[in-house]
């Protein structure tokens, strides 16, 4: 792979759940250079979560290839997941689960540390990492389900960030949590861009999104129906356009 | 092993037998009660058991139909969804009513043939006559199940946590899953002589229920969970055999009786109590 080469290439990819008779995601082509930051809309159900799935190889791709930090997906899916942070949508902890924070988040590095292998101090300083980037030292000792929706989320977001990952893919990041919690995701996003990081968002909060430059991705019945750059202010509108281009078409 | 303590050598095969039982179940408990698989552990009890009336009515050997049966539910449940269309409850609730019935089936079949005293004995369970070579299997799978747990006991972890977050951090979950469905139809069918198809449940779901109690780790559950179930259970086979009540019945009672009183002194409980 050539640093020219994009760090994301779809093309033509057909995905689907596994039982489903019909794909859920049609003839998507896409393709994303490293340090991108890209903003995924669309109505609910266009596909969104489908997307960063397929991209990090969770789910079968039928027809089409999709290439990934230099990697297959539909071969080579743990590698790529290996590289990839996913941070899912909707979640809650029972208050009995039995896992602290420090845990969860060293639980980010167990793809990369392999079958029958104990984690190390490496992962251990990559834990402590993690957990200073997202401030949350005060709670790392406390399990996770006693710890409020936005807490959690932090949690879930420095686990990914335990693994060093090269694309960060969030489906609603911002859906938990409160305003002050927002600003500090976006500081630590633009930095994580900065510093190189591809960062795929699906959000319906466009207010809460870091001030840079983005690509939006607006999404529609399974297919891509716009994908342009613009600037953050603007995103909401073009979100809105494209459906209405689509609805009224 | 228990010779030493104990000069009968009933009593002494009867509590060795429930000890290993009871470990490995109690092992396996904490994952099924923790992945939320109790319905897939119900179900494989009792594939196993119809697994081995089967085995029973046609001469083979039941410990092995009951495996069989057991690791082919386990197997069966996702194409069956699949391919069914429906919901993996709905599956396991079909795949329990086969079994039942499979096994009811030769029971009833073999009362009418003057054989149903073997098969009636897969039901309650029977620690008196035992086989030095079933007790080495037991304390084999006992072994294999805490191996298992050692081996790879940081993705049982994540899987535990959250299956989907699990594959998403690169853990290759399916191999895992399956091999722990292997591991806990293969306990199922060893335990099942002992124990009995109705009552292995208990094993399979209440020393960990105790331990979630008290614990906040789950280290400390895979400690607890076989601790208690290794005390109750040869309490249940020595109180059972001194005063000439059925072993493993018992042991469930016990076994129900604990997790009550567990409910009642523990500390989670209080913290919750004082929090609303």
């Amino acid at each position: 792979m050539t640093p020219s080469d994009p760090l994301i290439r779809l093309r033509n990819v057909y995905t689907a759940y596994e039982g489903a008779d019909r794909p859920t995601l049609t003839d998507i082509s896409l393709s994303i250079q490293k340090g991108e930051f890209v903003v995924i809309g669309g109505p609910n159900g266009a596909g969104k979560t489908t997307l960063l799935e397929t991209i990090n190889g969770m789910l079968a791709i039928t027809h089409g290839t999709a290439v990934v930090c230099g990697h297959d997906v539909r071969g080579d899916g743990v590698h790529v997941r290996c590289r990839v942070g996913y941070l899912l949508q909707n979640f809650a902890f029972d208050p009995l689960t039995p896992f602290t924070v420090e845990e969860v988040i060293l639980m980010g590095r167990y793809g990369t540390i392999g079958l029958f292998r104990k984690p190390g101090e490496e992962d251990y300083m990559a834990v402590e990492r993690a957990i200073r980037l997202l401030g949350i030292e005060e709670i790392k000792s406390r399990p996770i389900g006693q710890l409020s929706g936005g807490q959690q989320q932090k949690v879930l977001l420095a686990q990914n960030l335990a693994r060093n990952p090269e694309i960060l893919l969030l489906d609603e990041p911002f859906s938990n949590l409160d305003m002050f919690a927002r600003d500090d995701i976006n500081k630590l996003l633009t930095r994580l861009v900065d510093d190189g990081i591809t960062v795929l968002i699906v959000s319906h909060a466009f207010d809460a999104l870091p001030e840079r430059p983005v690509r939006v991705v607006v999404m529609q019945d399974g297919k891509i129906i716009l994908n342009r750059g613009s600037s953050p202010g603007e995103v909401e509108l073009v979100v809105r356009g494209a459906g209405r281009g689509v609805s009224h078409a | 092993m228990l010779n030493y303590f104990i000069q009968n050598n009933i009593v002494s095969n009867a509590v060795e037998a429930m000890l290993f039982a009871s470990i490995a179940c109690a092992v396996l408990s904490v994952i099924i009660t923790q992945v939320q698989i109790s319905s897939i552990g119900f179900t494989m009890a009792h594939a196993a058991f119809a697994g081995a009336t089967a085995g029973i009515f046609f001469s083979i050997n039941p410990t092995l139909c009951a495996i069989i049966a057991g690791v082919s539910v386990a197997f069966l449940l996702g194409p069956l969804s699949d391919k069914a269309r429906i919901s993996p409850d709905t599956a396991l609730g079909l795949l329990f009513g086969f079994c039942m019935a499979v096994a009811i089936f030769f029971i009833a079949y073999m009362q009418t043939l003057g054989r149903g005293f073997s098969a009636t004995g897969l039901l309650f369970g029977n620690v008196i006559s035992l086989y030095r070579e079933e007790i080495y299997l037991l304390a084999f799978i006992c072994i294999v199940a805490i191996v298992f747990i050692v081996v790879i006991y940081k993705e049982m972890t994540a899987i535990i946590f959250h299956k989907k977050i699990a594959e998403s951090v690169g853990i290759r979950v399916r191999p895992v899953y399956y091999v722990m469905l292997f591991i806990i139809a293969l306990t199922v069918a060893l335990c099942l002589p002992i124990i009995g198809g109705l009552l292995l449940y208990v094993w399979l779901v209440t020393p960990a229920a105790i331990a979630l109690q008290f614990c906040t780790r789950l280290s400390s559950m895979f400690i607890v969970a076989p601790a208690v179930a290794a005390v109750v259970s040869i309490s249940g086979a020595v109180i059972g055999l001194e005063y000439a009540l059925p072993v493993a019945p018992l042991t469930a009672v016990l076994f129900s009786l604990v997790f009550i009183v567990a409910v009642i002194i523990s500390p989670k409980r209080r913290i919750a109590t004082q929090k609303s």
